[in-house]
């Protein structure tokens, strides 16, 4: 079976600092898309050169305390950036590295991040992991880090968390987990924590939600100043450097750019007809599709369920004990609340509409995603029950691009957009606006 | 030709109890005499706790017959478990609307979204939905202790009664004898020519969780005895295990045994896992209970880590003599698809054949299947040569 297609880490370098070089000479791009790329050039770097850098790699999960990481020098690979950049990439790499993972006998109806993990790893594609970190928040597929730690030789370790997560009870134990997940670190690594260093990197980190926040504050204005190209920056800084000086430099160039165009009354598009959530996750199987929308309906992307923190996000409770605030963090963290019931998803979206004033929602349906598939029509329900946005429902695959055909969604789009633009509701929303 | 069984009055008369399903003979009776019945759904849920709030624990599942899905899929898209999606249809259908409560842990993301689609849509009167740990340690202990205490709190407000110590200690020592007996029928299923089939002994497993415990047990002891005295025997050639996802569909076992072969031992959590361990009735009843659920019982596909699991197999491979091992997955499964590999290659490294079948749950072994599972008892023939 050909690999000939499938990213390797020198394919991401090569790659991350060609668009840099290419987005440089782009006109009518945000400032700070450049800054983005670097930021992602700097991720993929520090992973390229860990081992002589004398640190660990450590392939992991979502909603990872990865402040823990930086303040003990092991650099983090997160499986999902792999296959969603890896889109931006190179779209024929997934595919592959899919077929690959399914002639080991792995069924193509789990989620395909871990897939291609899959993939690439039994191909020698991955880049070098140490260990295996992961957590019961977000989905079952984590069971994937145990499998292939079995099948690599490569140790794991899991976090635990309850499904009531607000409890007393539950806080303690995810709290203990961490205590857990540090003793596990030091034991790979033979170094000890210096917590002295984990509280700078937590207070960097709480810097970087702050930022968030303000971010999500001009973003929700009509029009909104965000473009296509720099929409992930907010995600894939706290998903990827959190506590980073990197990350809060980025975060700060991007929050000046955006300051600056809501002054100036400047939108990404002139004619913004259209605001859009997605509830499930943004169409990382075809990375060119949000400009699309923009440019063939004035659909603009405003929100996601991945991106935004649940409230304001205060969770910085006490300076001198970072492991109670990454805990508490995590609670509060962007994606989190997927793992949560499906209510409560749905009433973290229609927070999310109002604040952003939303008009239609897109719900991907993700083929691998278990917690996806029976959550979706609530969504769409208290969406429309709350704040009247309808939604439209695409079934696709979270990174393989011929899982469905552009052709397909763009009829879907066609129609659900002359719906909305038909609609009383719309109408009236427009008005106010 | 083998000469026809006789039959087994007992077991009979658990069929005649739990039919029709789900709202049986015995659900009626109970219902007469005013009493609640829960609904639960996965392993995790303690029926001693139910128990011993005096109410029927009933394990919700879908049956022999493969529910024909009209609605349930505007809700759980089709790639989700047909499980979950069998008892949704079902739940919609009206078929367990004799319960007056529902309880689920989140041992699967799907057995959650079940739980919440019924609280969204068709919320009971009692819900409750606790957390099944991953690990298997003392963390994961105390963490599903305080869970099943809060549980044991809701139900006894929805009671107006607290559900006191010694009633879950009575109740554990009718379980634990339940246990005892199914145990009994499995060591029985390891002669070399066993007493039951799969397909009964599927029946007998799935009439412990349908039924008042303490007539199921009477029941179980007069089957035991009826063994012995007929000295019954199941005259087949091979004999296989069933692995993988939970069945409850008697008829594709059925089918899976319908040639020279016979199902002498499973690998699922209605089966083998329900008759193992004891409770130990030396600890405080809601510790016990949280002890033996978590660790207790032979570790199943959704702990992380499944070596233990994948040993089971093997061990269970060469207590029973199998010949032969049928993995089913009922599609969508993610904790089966990916011990599905470490599975295949451990089968192989002990030189047992291995016939992978993808099913949705609930469907009748069709001709597709019926081939296969020809074709793999034609292998196994040929092997033994």
């Amino acid at each position: 079976m050909s690999t000939d297609t499938m990213l390797t880490i020198k394919d991401f370098q090569d790659g991350l600092k060609k668009a840099k070089e290419g987005i440089k000479k782009k006109p009518g791009l945000m400032k700070s898309t450049p800054g983005f790329f670097d930021m992602l050039s700097t991720y993929v770097d520090r992973i390229a050169n860990a081992k002589e850098d004398g640190r660990l790699v450590a392939t992991h999960g979502t909603q990872q305390p990865l402040e823990i990481f930086e303040a003990m020098d092991v650099q983090g690979v997160f499986n999902e950036f792999w296959g969603g950049v890896g889109d931006m990439i190179r779209l024929e790499s997934v595919p592959q590295a899919l077929a690959v993972s399914a002639s080991t006998g792995t069924p193509g109806e789990v989620c395909s991040f871990f897939r291609n993990m899959d993939g690439l790893m039994h191909a020698g594609k991955w880049p070098r992991t140490d260990m295996f970190l992961y957590a019961s928040s977000v989905c079952d597929n984590v069971k994937a880090f145990h499998t292939l730690g079995r099948r690599y030789n490569i140790p794991s370790f899991g976090l635990e968390r309850s499904y009531q997560p607000y409890t007393a009870h539950a806080m303690e134990h995810w709290k203990n987990e961490y205590k857990r997940l540090i003793a596990f670190l030091e034991e790979q690594t033979g170094k000890k924590m210096d917590y002295d260093r984990l509280k700078e990197v937590v207070a960097l980190s709480y810097r970087l939600t702050e930022l968030h926040l303000e971010i999500d504050k001009l973003v929700a204005t009509v029009p909104c100043p965000l473009s296509p190209e720099c929409y992930s920056g907010t995600l894939l800084a706290i998903r990827l450097l959190p506590g980073t000086q990197k990350a809060v430099d980025f975060m700060t160039e991007l929050r000046d750019e955006l300051k600056e165009r809501v002054e100036k009354g400047i939108g990404v598009i002139e004619n913004e007809r259209f605001r859009v959530m997605w509830t499930s996750f943004t169409p990382f199987f075809d990375p060119t599709l949000q400009k699309f929308m923009q440019d063939k309906y004035g659909a603009v992307s405003v929100c996601d369920m991945l991106s935004h923190w649940r409230g304001d996000a205060k969770w910085m409770l006490d300076p001198d004990d970072p492991l109670g605030n990454l805990a508490y963090r995590t609670l509060l963290a962007p994606g989190n609340c997927q793992y949560s019931s499906a209510v409560d998803v749905a009433t973290n979206l229609a927070d999310k509409a109002r604040r952003f004033k939303v008009d239609a929602a897109v719900f991907n349906n993700n083929w691998g995603c278990k917690t996806g598939a029976a959550y979706g029509t609530i969504v769409k329900d208290e969406l429309m029950r709350l704040v009247k946005v309808p939604s439209l429902i695409v079934h696709c695959d979270v990174l393989d691009h011929t899982f469905i055909s552009r052709a397909e969604i763009e009829s879907q789009m066609d129609s659900f957009f002359e719906m909305i633009e038909a609609s009383k509701t719309y109408e009236e929303r427009r008005a106010v606006a | 030709m083998n000469a026809p069984l006789n039959t087994l009055n007992a077991l009979n008369e658990m069929q005649r109890l739990t039919s029709p399903f789900p709202e049986s003979v015995a659900v009626k009776e109970w219902k007469a005499t005013g009493r609640y019945v829960i609904g639960w759904f996965n392993p995790y849920i303690p029926e001693e706790i139910i128990h011993a709030a005096g109410m029927l624990p009933f394990e919700v599942t879908g049956d022999n017959e493969p529910v024909q899905m009209h609605g349930a899929e505007a809700h759980i898209y089709t790639n989700s478990c047909s499980k979950i999606r069998t008892c949704w249809q079902m739940v919609l259908d009206g078929k367990y609307s004799f319960l007056d409560g529902y309880a689920s842990s989140h041992m699967c993301d799907q057995d959650m979204r079940l739980f919440e689609l019924m609280a969204y849509y068709k919320k009971l009167p009692y819900m409750r939905l606790t957390y099944a740990p991953r690990k298997r340690d003392e963390a994961g202990v105390q963490l599903y202790l305080k869970d099943l205490e809060v549980f044991r709190s809701t139900l006894s407000e929805f009671l107006i009664c607290r559900i006191p110590d010694q009633h879950i200690g009575d109740s554990i020592k009718v379980y634990n004898r339940s246990r005892e007996l199914m145990q009994q029928l499995y060591e029985l299923r390891k002669r070399d020519r066993p007493p039951v089939t799969g397909a009964e002994a599927l029946e007998v497993s799935k009439a412990a969780v349908r039924m008042p415990r303490e007539r199921f047990n009477e029941l179980m002891e007069q089957l035991l005895d009826e063994i012995k005295r007929t000295g019954r025997e199941i005259k087949k050639a091979r004999r296989l295990m069933v692995i993988g996802s939970d069945l409850h569909n008697s008829t594709l076992m059925a089918a899976l045994e319908s040639k020279d072969a016979v199902v002498v031992v499973d690998e699922m959590d209605i089966g083998i896992r329900r008759a193992s361990g004891q409770v130990d009735t030396e600890l405080p009843p809601m510790e016990a209970l949280a002890r033996y659920y978590l660790m207790g019982r032979p570790v199943d596909k959704h702990n992380w880590n499944s070596d233990p699991r994948l040993e089971l197999i093997g061990m269970l491979a060469d207590q029973y003599k199998v010949d032969g091992v049928v993995s089913e997955l009922v599609r969508f499964c993610t904790y089966d698809g990916w011990d599905k590999f470490d599975v295949k290659k451990q089968m192989q490294e002990r030189d047992i054949p291995i016939l992978e079948l993808d099913l949705e749950y609930g469907h009748p072994g069709g001709a597709q299947m019926r081939i296969r599972a020809e074709a793999f008892m034609e292998m196994l023939e040929a092997r033994a040569g």
